[in-house]
């Protein structure tokens, strides 16, 4: 369970504050999954941040379970817009980061996570060797490899060509029904949340504020962007950005 | 291979135009003021074993000085880089110190450690110390943001951000101005080894031909570039090994 109340983000000092969030709040179950989609820098990156525990809110709590986030948390995994990957580690390197990091390498199941992502015969290859589509897998398997309870994506499919992007989607969607983790989305790209968001919250401007909710629940299946009911969300949330 | 082609080709064009300005030179003045390459290869054959101790001397107190200097250098620089609250104190001091000719601070360095090799160390590692803590933290400002998140959201602590992407990311930088810093560090070593009495090193080497031996002293001058190759080059191969990502063929 997330349970997020009132979250305020200032940046700056408190004599030049800029608010970056203002007063959002939300609950989420476990294996549920939950979409921001907003204007692009309206605050969606920081109020991520805050939920990762990289960023300590001004005002407000966040907690995972029943305990208040105070950092980086070894159960949450968070993906970067451009995958985040270290350009001088290796393919294998940077999925285990986590690991690496946590002193828990190698994990028996690294190996297993690149073969599923289709990474097995790349993994002493550099990024910068690597397919836009592929990097993006790496970011994957590192957030898989700590098996994560809570996955959170900030723009995780950004600057990809429509095609890469539905089939990374169609990934997401697998991988969070197999395992089972809460996922969080912030996202620009309505379709994308209306794919992937059993629940949509539609922010303001910044500082970034709830302007609407958009219920999703029949999110679940692959051919779901062939269906009425996501023509009727996508729909929804134009109306709610345009408002 | 083709790699080492290029550099004996262009090693000999640089030959031929020493050879061009020696000819120029000496008509234009009637005598032998600058020996060509064939008279100063001669003079190296001749003086191999002399040139050899004195190259070994030369070359010791620059990689002595080079290593100290990376020692001290890197780790302050990178932060200082990183941590702005260092940074703020810091600064000022490399700010009113780097731009003092290290070489006024020779004769204080002779009276401190004597006019032995510690003080033709010292003064070069003073000079590289410098370059590298100013590449170091140059660098260290600049490290993209996106990198230090995704370590930091993998719960790394200090230390790891400075292990894993801080180091790396700089490494570079540090190389390039090791780089830069062997051609200064040579220079200042020549002057710091012609500025004692009689000794072993290629700057006392070539004092002592100047004037009445020209082409031994060329000698010399070409062991102190053949010393500036074989770092270069070491550098360049240092590189490839560590950063290795920076020469993958994309």
């Amino acid at each position: 369970m997330i349970e997020v109340d009132n979250l305020i983000i200032d940046y700056g000092s408190s004599d030049r504050k800029l608010r970056a969030v203002e007063g959002v709040s939300f609950r989420l179950g476990q294996s549920e999954s939950l979409a921001f989609i907003g204007p692009s820098g309206c605050g969606k990156t920081t109020l991520l941040f805050a939920l990762s525990g990289l960023l300590t809110p001004s005002e407000g709590s966040v907690r995972i379970g029943k305990e208040q986030v105070a950092g980086p948390r070894r159960n949450v995994a968070l993906i970067l817009q451009n995958a985040g990957l270290l350009p001088w580690k290796t393919v294998w390197q940077n999925a285990n980061l986590s690991l690496i990091l946590s002193g828990d390498y190698p994990a028996h199941n690294a190996q297993d996570i690149l073969e599923e992502l289709g990474l097995r015969n790349v993994k002493s290859r550099f990024p910068a060797e690597l397919s836009e589509g592929m990097k993006r897998r790496v970011g994957i398997a590192r957030a898989l490899s700590i098996s994560p309870s809570v996955l959170l994506m900030d723009e995780p499919l950004a600057s990809l060509d429509t095609l890469t992007r539905e089939k990374i989607q169609d990934l997401f969607l697998t991988l969070w029904k197999d395992r089972g983790f809460t996922l969080i989305l912030v996202t620009h790209d309505i379709e994308e949340a209306a794919f992937l968001g059993q629940e949509i919250i539609v922010l303001t401007e910044k500082p970034a504020r709830i302007k609407a909710r958009v219920a999703n629940r029949e999110v679940g299946s692959l051919d779901y962007r062939q269906t009425e009911a996501f023509d009727r969300t996508v729909c929804r949330l134009r109306e709610e950005l345009e408002r | 291979m083709k790699q080492v082609l290029i550099y004996i080709c262009s090693i000999i064009f640089l030959l031929l135009l020493w050879e061009v300005a020696s000819i120029t030179i000496n008509t234009i003045n009637s005598g032998s003021v600058l020996p060509g390459p064939y008279e100063a290869l001669s003079q190296v054959v001749k003086n191999g074993a002399e040139l050899q101790r004195h190259f070994l001397a030369s070359a010791w107190r620059l990689v002595m000085a080079m290593l100290i200097a990376l020692v001290a250098a890197v780790p302050l620089g990178l932060v200082i880089g990183h941590e702005r609250s260092v940074d703020t104190f810091v600064s000022p001091m490399i700010y009113i110190m780097y731009p003092i000719p290290q070489v006024a601070l020779i004769l204080f360095l002779f009276l401190i450690f004597g006019t032995g090799s510690a003080t033709k160390v010292a003064i070069v590692a003073i000079v590289l110390f410098f370059q590298v803590l100013v590449s170091a933290r140059g660098a260290a400002k600049n490290i993209s943001e996106e990198h230090l998140v995704s370590v930091l959201s993998a719960g790394a602590n200090r230390w790891q951000v400075y292990r894993h992407v801080i180091f790396p990311a700089t490494l570079p930088s540090i190389l390039t101005s090791v780089r830069v810093g062997i051609g200064v560090g040579i220079a200042f070593l020549y002057i710091a080894e012609t500025n004692t009495a009689q000794g072993m090193g290629l700057g006392s080497f070539i004092k002592r031909y100047m004037l009445f031996g020209r082409d031994r002293a060329f000698a010399g001058i070409i062991a102190m570039a053949f010393l500036g190759l074989v770092l270069y080059v070491g550098i360049d191969i240092l590189e490839r090994i560590l950063c290795r990502w920076k020469y993958i063929k994309r």
